[in-house]
């Protein structure tokens, strides 16, 4: 039971980072039907960009707050980025098709890729000095490093950020307008193309988070844009169209991947860790192909 | 030139349907093969090797051109049925005690390729199981599932340690043998890939002119009213993944020949996605497309070694960081590829033939 506790708490930790991702995925979905294969790409950016940052920003300051200030940096980084590629790339995919703009996504994570480690070293990097303390914190006897819990309460604080910015701003709620019916929106005078805009500048910022997070946990190399990769089969499970589904499904995904990490590696060694969301997902979409929270969509001839 | 000329029409609907219609075309295929045969004399042995990675690259492609050109069905997980192929080619060259009248005449390899065919078309059915059920952005995600249930975990940690080898099989020189010949030097890699493509190539094109390719093209275009007019969607759908899986065998089984040793390294997650972009540059639902997009995408990255590799004397950084150049360069051009020409290579080579048949008297 103890074992199951340990697993659970730290999968729901590890799950809320990728809830994180997974909301920025299904944001681009929503608002602009891409189906985005450069997410693992886009979480490595953000790790990249706030581990420079933080490298150059920690002599001058004190740690907490170079830290901090880095990540606001990376989140300013990431919307221009985002901005840029909507405005280069994807914007000129608008009616294609569904084929031609996944390709474009699969072309940019190359592309991506690619400049990322021309730039940047492709070995494991650590933040140092550390940012958060090695002493882990108990809580009953499920054991919790520091990492973990800061993860934790970061990504959902990011949550409840972004959940109200589509809520309670009017940018928020034209892209809630665009997702839910784009002619009407457009007939109200909501620009959609800004809404495709924004959309993907939230993406970045929140998989550039959930790049410093994830790589903080583990050290920063190209794992990383795996572990982001894992948000296919979160939002698979939540429903491709649908916020709360794709947090639920991330969270879903992380405790799911710590469980199988923690009793099936003594009866299959190796990287049962990694493809277990992977096979759940399959045998999932078996029955229920839209997933817990998705449309269901009838088609005609 | 290749069509036939003005008023003269076919009075049987097979002359109708023929590949080779006129004169030209035949004079065309002619130069072709002997271009084809001739190639190794007249250039640089280096270019060999580029070769006959283009025709793996062709026959890799020729799956994924049948599941997504001309059925419909999107797979990003292409490279590990051609690792599925690959393996069982090769443990079985390597491990089954053969009788000797078999090895001595060389028909353990031609058989273990067609047993690598079959071995990778059905581990491709079973993934293209869901296909039943879910279409678009879930199967893609099934096929990205197949690659990393296939590659990382049962290959790379349980079939890779079958004989206590750990990391790869390794071909011994002379164990692959077909026939009488015995498949050692790039020249005779080269002469299988020119066949194995050719053969491979006529396979799938009468394929696609048969009921089969009409119910797959029916299917692509739109499944549900393939469905309504009496095809077995379900069926026809399984079988271009078995189709393409076989190919994939093959291409798989091929290469371990070039390479004299297999290893997982070589199916990564990034030929799945390669193999998708090379069909994407070459033209969706056109075989030129797959063949223009395998020998413009290897080039490219050829032609990026021979840029690159004269510089590393002066930054050595550059060696180290080629590889990323080259994917660099390739995601940047199926991205321009899908926005600027998103009719692929072969589109273009179509117009160059139109153009050529009528000149020079265009109307």
């Amino acid at each position: 039971m103890d074992l199951f506790l340990q697993l659970f708490t730290t999968g729901i930790m590890l799950g809320s980072i990728y809830a994180l991702v997974a909301l920025g995925w299904t944001l681009i979905y929503k608002c602009s039907g891409v189906l985005n294969l450069a997410m693992g790409e886009l979480t490595l950016i953000g790790a990249y960009v706030c581990l420079s940052l933080y490298r150059w920003l920690n002599p001058h300051m004190a740690i907490n707050l170079a830290f901090i200030l880095a990540i606001l940096i990376t989140l300013i980084i990431g919307a221009i980025l985002g901005l840029l590629t909507e405005h280069a790339f994807l914007r000129k995919m608008i009616g294609e098709p569904v084929l031609a703009v996944i390709m474009v996504t699969v072309g940019l994570s190359f592309f991506f890729k690619g400049t990322i480690f021309l730039i940047w070293n492709p070995d494991t990097q650590i933040f140092t000095p550390r940012i958060f303390p090695l002493k882990p914190i108990f809580i009953g006897n499920v054991v919790i490093g520091q990492v973990y819990l800061w993860s934790f309460v970061a990504a959902i604080i990011l949550l409840v950020v972004f959940v109200s910015f589509f809520k309670y701003t009017r940018w928020g709620l034209s892209m809630q307008a665009t997702a839910d019916d784009e002619m009407a929106a457009l007939s109200v005078g909501v620009s959609a193309k800004f809404v495709y805009a924004l959309a993907w500048a939230i993406a970045f910022m929140a998989a550039g988070v959930g790049g410093t997070l994830l790589g903080n946990i583990n050290g920063l190399n190209y794992s990383v844009g795996l572990l982001g990769l894992l948000v296919l089969p979160a939002v698979v499970l939540g429903g491709l169209n649908s916020v709360p589904g794709a947090i639920a499904g991330g969270l879903i995904i992380g405790v799911l991947q710590n469980l199988t990490g923690g009793y099936l590696d003594r009866f299959f060694p190796g990287g049962v860790k990694e493809v277990a969301p992977f096979a759940i997902m399959v045998i999932f979409l078996l029955f229920r192909p839209y997933g817990i929270w998705g449309w269901q969509r009838i088609e005609r001839v | 030139m290749s069509y036939l000329p003005c008023g003269v029409y076919h009075q049987h609907y097979r002359s109708d349907h023929a590949w080779w219609q006129t004169k030209f075309v035949y004079g065309k295929m002619i130069l072709l093969i002997a271009a084809l045969l001739l190639f190794p004399y007249l250039v640089n042995p280096m270019w060999l090797s580029v070769a006959y990675t283009i025709s793996y690259y062709i026959m890799a492609c020729m799956g994924v051109q049948l599941l997504i050109g001309f059925c419909g069905q999107i797979t990003l997980g292409h490279a590990a049925f051609v690792a599925v192929g690959a393996y069982t080619s090769a443990m079985m060259v390597l491990f089954i005690p053969w009788p000797k009248l078999i090895v001595d005449w060389g028909f353990a390899y031609p058989f273990s390729m067609i047993a690598a065919g079959i071995a990778a078309g059905m581990w491709s059915v079973l993934f293209g199981l869901p296909s039943a059920r879910v279409k678009g952005f879930y199967l893609i995600m099934t096929t990205m599932a197949a690659q990393w249930i296939t590659v990382p975990l049962i290959i790379t940690q349980y079939v890779s340690r079958i004989g206590g080898r750990g990391h790869y099989f390794s071909l011994p020189p002379g164990t692959v043998k077909l026939g009488p010949w015995v498949i050692d030097s790039d020249l005779r890699v080269y002469y299988l890939s020119v066949a194995l493509v050719l053969l491979l190539t006529l396979l799938m094109a009468n394929l696609l002119r048969s009921k089969v390719g009409r119910a797959w093209i029916a299917i692509r275009d739109n499944d549900i009213a393939a469905e309504t007019l009496g095809v077995n969607i379900v069926w026809y759908k399984l079988l271009a993944f078995f189709v393409a899986g076989f190919f994939a065998g093959i291409a798989g089984s091929f290469y371990i020949t070039a390479l004299y040793f297999v290893s997982p390294e070589h199916y990564e997650w990034f030929f799945s996605l390669m193999w998708v972009g090379v069909i994407l540059i070459g033209g969706v639902g056109s075989l030129h497309g797959t063949i223009f997009g395998s020998m413009f995408v290897v080039l490219v990255f050829k032609f990026l070694e021979m840029a690159v590799i004269p510089m590393t004397d002066m930054f050595p950084w550059f060696s180290m960081k080629l590889i990323y150049i080259k994917e660099s360069a390739f995601g940047l051009s199926v991205v321009l590829f899908l926005i600027y020409e998103p009719n692929g290579l072969s589109y273009r080579y179509w117009q160059l033939k139109n153009y050529f048949n009528l000149w020079p008297f265009s109307y």
